[in-house]
């Protein structure tokens, strides 16, 4: 199926999220889409696949105009959409969901449904057990699901929004054959949206960049991960040094002494840790192995069922969030809107809830403070935007402005989850100004040159084991080894 | 690309009305009354002189002074549905004070206001601290002390406050001459001093709320309490503080009642008069300044019905019909605003989606 | 947006037609307020239905009601601005018919000087407390609880009669006491039983009707009437517990009987086991009031109205009845017949003017207190404080089981 899109715009307001964008699809490639955070990227294809409306331009496929609207629309025109978060019901089981959308009403035959199913699963190499509840599923099989419920469904394009966070390496591999094997031999146009380079070098057939709303290139790949990035910022960037700083003679800021930690899932027996001043600490591991855990516990959002935890040589075991927060325990989380900012509230609403003291507001002074750390922080918005209509990057550096100048130690559940790689840097070099004023970091990640590049150390967990690794001396490829479960050989 | 969307605003504005009229009318039409009789008898019943605009006043006192209250809890992100326990409680305080102490009124009055104050604020702080250290909902805890209000004040009626002959049963005592508030003249029978209290009330909730960081900590606790918590607000905190605010004012719309409008306390005394503010509220999209507007347009509505009622002897509830078709269409229209409106972010009429309010000390499991 | 409202409602109303009330020649308003629904098969029915029938018995009056005056079912309306609304249409007479509006009512009085007000069972004008446009009228239901308590008396096997009293107060004590002198008459009289074997008790659920959670359940309270022996129930609620728990009980064999109240058509929730009703009959009297009202010869008076002795039950003339129901035997019907006659006579007597039959000595009140020596009527009604009489019966009578007070 060939797809074209021709001088597509759309506004949000003062934002030019799509400027005159025009591109052709052809079947059988996989397009990469890249593009720094707000460029656009998401919007086009939110556009494609009938999410959003434009205001001006049209659509093509297979030369004929299409005009849908919302994406059952597009589904039936044979564009589909995987998000990044999929859209299944959690509550029924995998066979449920692949029949939910399916034209017939309810009386839709099992049997078929539960054949074609199997049929798919097993040509796309994936494991899906038609009996089982999506909450038991991880990201990466509700993402297979979802898959195969659009193939079901004649999609002959499919959209694919950062696919490979959240999800496992052995998941990534099942998921890029499969991928490759619906552009060869069913002839399927795919189009990728990543910030991960080394994915896009990985699949594409070709790439398109965007940056700030219009298309600045495309090309055939291959390409170097440099080449790629001086097309999507412009410039290449400088290289990272690896963290060597020497802690040792530094102070302890953050004590854990036998910790036994509770989580929905996994448990974390025993884990005694000494921080000091000046240290990065990265927490490896897949979502949901119990680093969270261990973040939630050192900022008092986590009660140990055993253990003690304590800051600054005073023993906060048991206290409240806030005690931790006065002792200057910074924490952030990975959900952002949900744990950090406050949807419907505005920039300097925000900047006015940490920074005002007394009874009355001054409105006029929280204006310029927000004024100032925009400016000073590079984000992307005005002081009376709403903080849900910022981009992730910018949501994320409004939340480095609202952090504590000078904490004691930082906690940070994925600082740079979903942020292409200007905006994680930019992030890392706040981060690493307060380390340099004294702070320990302790950060989870699911990016491993993030947590190499980075950490002082690293601690591997796995379901709920905890094993330590000098960050100097890992490489990426043995920190994937251990993530996977391989312990023992390391 | 502006006027049109002004035209647009004000033909939605406009709708839930006509809708709303149209469909009342449609309903007289067809118990076999004239629609126009109805509309006339209506606005004659809430504006014929002063003596019925001040019946439409003294049902707009407590109705404002609730729906103020919970523009505070909803600011918050809390459903008060116990709102009506509240404002039993604040007439059963002040009721106590008015049959009991002997003061002269300058003194009386007062003590009576603020004993219906703590009243209403003690019966909150109750909805408050289930919530908030116990994780009861407030709706539950609310609909709970609704229940043991109305149980306290017909024991108190029924028992140690009746009259001491027979007959009178279903009120205490009329309260004496001092403890009673003062009408402004004998045509325009409304307090002077409930009055100034609602215009205090409202303008003081309207400028707290955007003025106080204590405003700016119940509205980022009402739209996301995680994240407040988190960037250091005492959510729990936040939570009771609008909980025994809202009760204040409930508390002394429960006293107006008693001290004004019925001199005695009686059973049912807050007669659905907290659910109505919950109404106003939602209707209002929790602008403080509209509160008293739509409230007044409610108590117009339904103080004039009783002119209906007589004149026609058709059913009083043709009044709640009307009101409850303006409530739904007015929903109705700020919904098709909500989709029609470019995506402005914050949608003009999105009320606080109830949330959990996490304990100060609130751990994960 | 409310301005709006606002505005759009004025044109709207501006643009309908003012009607203004035109009073014919010959026509009289009145104005009845009720407290509860005119269909509540009880008080408030029967008040309008005496409205009715004034409409039918006094030429040109014309009836105007309000219904459901209370505040929880209408916090926006006042006695005050129904009065108002009322007099507007031309009413020059208005029944308030419940002791709740007592208070509103001598208030209201005083602003509209050229009205008459009547309060029905408030006894203002008789204290002399009541502005001079104010009148009391009250049914001597009394009697029909006498002859209630007659036929519990007169029916029960187990010598056991439980009353479902209201809350407490003068007015259902003495209610209470009149049945139990009834049911203690017969069972003596009628069937020479020993009447200090009569067992009668008086269960009070604390309101007019049940609110759960407040109240006793009446349902509860008559079961256990039953579970503990009693076979007869005299209701004195608002509501109808008592007969439909009697009803089910009967048809599951058991043999009890139920005495409703207030509504003349009481019986009909389970005529087989009901002995009978006493009711109120307002109509008669509504009548004398508004015909004199209309003629202009309407004088304050706190005014009684009394069963007619000649046929109880005639609507145009009695204004308190007792239906006898179907539960009871032809035998026992017969019993109170002649005891019905035995009242009547007494009533008759102009030397019993002021007291009610079998309220004589030797009376005493549950703690001993003799309020009348043997050979002495009770008087219906004296001062409060100054001497005992039924109207102000400050304790349930020697015999009785009971609280005669609140706890």
């Amino acid at each position: 199926m060939l797809i074209e899109v021709r001088h597509i715009h759309k506004r949000f307001g003062p934002v030019h999220a799509n400027d005159d964008i025009s591109l052709t699809f052809p079947h059988g490639r996989i397009v990469g889409i890249l593009g720094e955070n707000g460029a656009g990227k998401s919007t086009l294809m939110k556009i494609l696949s009938g999410y959003q409306s434009f205001d001006s331009g049209e659509i093509l496929i297979d030369g004929q105009p299409v005009d849908y609207r919302g994406p059952l629309a597009a589904i039936a025109h044979g564009v589909g959409m995987l998000q990044q978060d999929p859209l299944d019901v959690a509550a029924f089981t995998v066979l449920e969901n692949f029949v939910y959308g399916m034209p017939g009403g309810l009386r839709i035959p099992r049997r078929a449904a539960r054949r074609r199913l199997a049929e798919l699963t097993e040509r796309l190499g994936f494991a899906l057990d038609p009996e089982m509840p999506i909450a038991q599923l991880s990201i990466g099989q509700r993402q297979q699901l979802e898959i195969v419920r659009l193939l079901a469904l004649g999609v002959k394009a499919l959209i694919l929004d950062e696919p490979t966070t959240g999800i496992s390496a052995e998941q990534k591999a099942i998921l890029f054959d499969a991928l490759r094997q619906l552009a060869e031999h069913d002839q399927m146009t795919i189009l990728l949206v990543s910030h991960k380079l080394e994915d896009v070098i990985a699949l594409c057939h070709e790439v398109a960049v965007l940056r700030a709303g219009r298309l600045v290139g495309c090309r055939a790949m291959p390409a170097t991960t440099s080449e790629l990035v001086t097309m999507m910022f412009g410039q290449e960037l400088p290289p990272v040094d690896r963290q060597s700083a020497d802690v040792s003679a530094a102070p302890n800021v953050l004590t854990l002494d036998r910790l036994h930690l509770r989580g929905k899932r996994v448990t974390v027996a025993d884990l005694s840790l000494q921080v000091k001043a000046g240290e990065v600490i990265g927490l490896a591991g897949l979502d949901g192995s119990g680093q969270e855990l261990l973040l939630r516990a050192c900022a008092g959002l986590l009660k140990p069922l055993h253990g003690r935890v304590i800051v600054g040589g005073e023993d906060l075991t048991g206290h409240p969030y806030r005690d931790f927060l006065r002792r200057g325990v910074a924490f952030s989380a990975a959900g952002r809107l949900e744990e950090g900012l406050i949807a419907g509230l505005t920039l300097t609403e925000h900047i006015a809830l940490v920074t005002e003291t007394g009874t009355l507001v001054d409105w006029e002074r929280a204006r310029r403070r927000t004024s100032d750390q925009i400016a000073r922080y590079n984000v992307r918005g005005r002081p009376d935007s709403p903080v849900e209509t910022l981009s992730g990057g910018n949501q994320q550096r409004l939340l480095m402005a609202l952090m504590a100048e000078q904490p004691v130690l930082m906690a940070l559940e994925q600082p740079t989850r979903g942020l292409d790689v200007d905006s994680s840097r930019w992030i890392w070099q706040q981060l690493l100004a307060r380390r340099e004023r004294g702070a320990a970091i302790l950060f989870s990640s699911s990016e491993l040159d993030e947590l190499v590049t980075y950490s002082h150390r690293i601690l591997v967990f796995y379901a709920g084991r905890v094993y330590p690794v000098d960050a100097a001396r890992t490489t990426i490829d043995e920190l994937g080894r251990l993530i996977g479960g391989h312990l023992d050989g390391a | 690309m502006k006027s049109q969307t002004l035209t647009a605003q004000a033909a939605l504005t406009a709708l839930p009305i006509i809708l709303s009229l149209a469909i009342t009318a449609l309903l007289v039409m067809a118990v076999g009354a004239d629609p126009r009789e109805v509309f006339t008898l209506v606005w004659e019943g809430a504006f014929r002189d002063l003596r019925a605009v001040g019946q439409v006043v003294n049902f707009w006192i407590p109705l404002t002074l609730c729906s103020i209250g919970l523009v505070v809890t909803f600011t918050a992100g809390l459903w008060n549905i116990g709102v009506e326990g509240q404002m039993i409680l604040g007439a059963v305080f002040a009721s106590w004070a008015a049959l009991t102490l002997d003061l002269p009124a300058p003194i009386l009055v007062p003590v009576e206001i603020l004993l219906a104050m703590l009243g209403g604020a003690l019966w909150a702080l109750l909805v408050g601290v289930l919530k908030v250290r116990l994780g009861v909902h407030e709706i539950f805890g609310g609909v709970a002390l609704n229940a043991l209000a109305n149980v306290i004040a017909i024991y108190l009626i029924s028992g140690p406050w009746q009259p001491p002959e027979g007959g009178s049963v279903r009120a205490t005592p009329p309260f004496p001459a001092p403890a009673l508030l003062p009408p402004l003249s004998d045509t325009f029978k409304v307090s002077l001093l409930a009055l100034v209290i609602v215009v205090v009330a409202v303008v003081g909730v309207w400028l707290a709320l955007r003025g106080t960081r204590w405003g700016l900590q119940l509205k980022a606790t009402g739209k996301n309490a995680r994240s407040a918590m988190l960037l250091g607000v005492p959510t729990g905190r936040s939570a009771l503080s609008a909980f025994i605010v809202c009760g204040m004012l409930a508390g002394i719309a429960g006293s107006y009642r008693v001290l004004f409008t019925y001199n005695s306390l009686r059973p049912g005394v807050s007669g659905g008069i907290g659910f109505l503010g919950l109404l106003v509220v939602l209707l209002v999209a929790n602008r403080a300044l509209w509160a008293p507007l739509v409230a007044f347009a409610f108590a117009a509505v339904l103080g004039g019905s009783a002119r209906l009622k007589i004149a026609l002897q058709l059913d009083a509830s043709l009044a709640g019909v009307l009101q409850g078709f303006l409530v739904l269409t007015a929903l109705l229209s700020n919904g098709l605003r909500a989709r029609l409106a470019p995506p402005t972010p914050i949608s003009m009429i999105e009320e606080p989606a109830p949330q959990p309010i996490p304990a100060e000390a609130a751990h994960e499991q | 947006m409310a301005r709006k409202i606002l505005l759009a409602l004025t044109l709207v109303f501006v643009c309908g037609l003012a009607i203004a009330p035109t009073v014919a020649q010959d026509e009289f308003i009145f104005g009845m307020v009720l407290v509860g629904p005119f269909n509540d098969r009880g008080w408030s029915q029967a008040h309008y239905e005496g409205g009715q029938y004034v409409e039918q018995n006094v030429p040109g009056a014309k009836m105007l009601y309000f219904e459901k005056l209370n505040p929880a079912d209408a916090p926006e309306t006042t006695l005050r601005d129904v009065v108002t609304n009322m007099v507007d249409k031309g009413a020059q007479l208005i029944f308030t018919a419940s002791d709740e509006f007592e208070e509103d009512t001598a208030e209201v009085a005083k602003e509209f000087p050229d009205v008459i007000f009547i309060n029905v069972s408030g006894d203002d004008a008789y204290a002399g407390t009541a502005p001079a446009n104010v009148g009391n009228v009250m049914g001597t239901i009394e009697w029909g609880k006498l002859i209630a308590g007659c036929a519990a008396g007169l029916t029960t096997e187990t010598g056991s009669i439980g009353y479902l009293g209201p809350l407490i107060n003068f007015e259902t004590r003495r209610l209470a006491a009149s049945a139990y002198l009834g049911a203690r008459y017969c069972y003596e009289n009628y069937r020479g039983l020993d009447p200090d074997n009569l067992k009668f008790t008086v269960t009070w659920i604390g309101f007019w009707f049940n609110i759960p959670g407040v109240t006793l359940d009446p349902t509860e309270v008559t079961n256990s009437f039953f579970d503990s022996g009693a076979d007869v129930v005299i209701s004195g609620i608002d509501t109808t517990e008592g007969i439909v728990v009697a009803g089910q009980r009967a048809k599951q064999g058991e043999k009890v009987w139920s005495i409703p109240y207030d509504y003349v058509g009481a019986c009909e929730e389970a005529p087989e086991i009901c002995l009978g009703v006493p009711y109120f009959h307002w109509g008669p009297g509504y009548a004398q009031i508004v015909a004199a009202a209309k003629n202009g010869a309407y004088q304050q008076e706190w005014t009684l109205l009394n069963p007619d002795w000649t046929d109880i039950n005639n609507p145009d003339t009695s204004g308190v009845g007792f239906v006898k129901g179907a539960g009871l035997s032809e035998a026992n019907a017969a019993s109170l017949d002649d005891f019905i006659a035995k009242a009547a006579a007494f009533a008759q007597d102009e030397a019993n003017a002021d007291t009610i039959f079998l309220w004589q000595g030797p009376l005493k009140y549950q703690d001993g207190t003799e309020i009348a020596a043997a050979g002495e009527a009770l008087p219906y009604i004296a001062p409060l404080g100054e001497a005992p009489s039924i109207w102000y019966l400050d304790q349930l009578l020697e015999g009785m089981t009971g609280p005669s007070k609140q706890e």
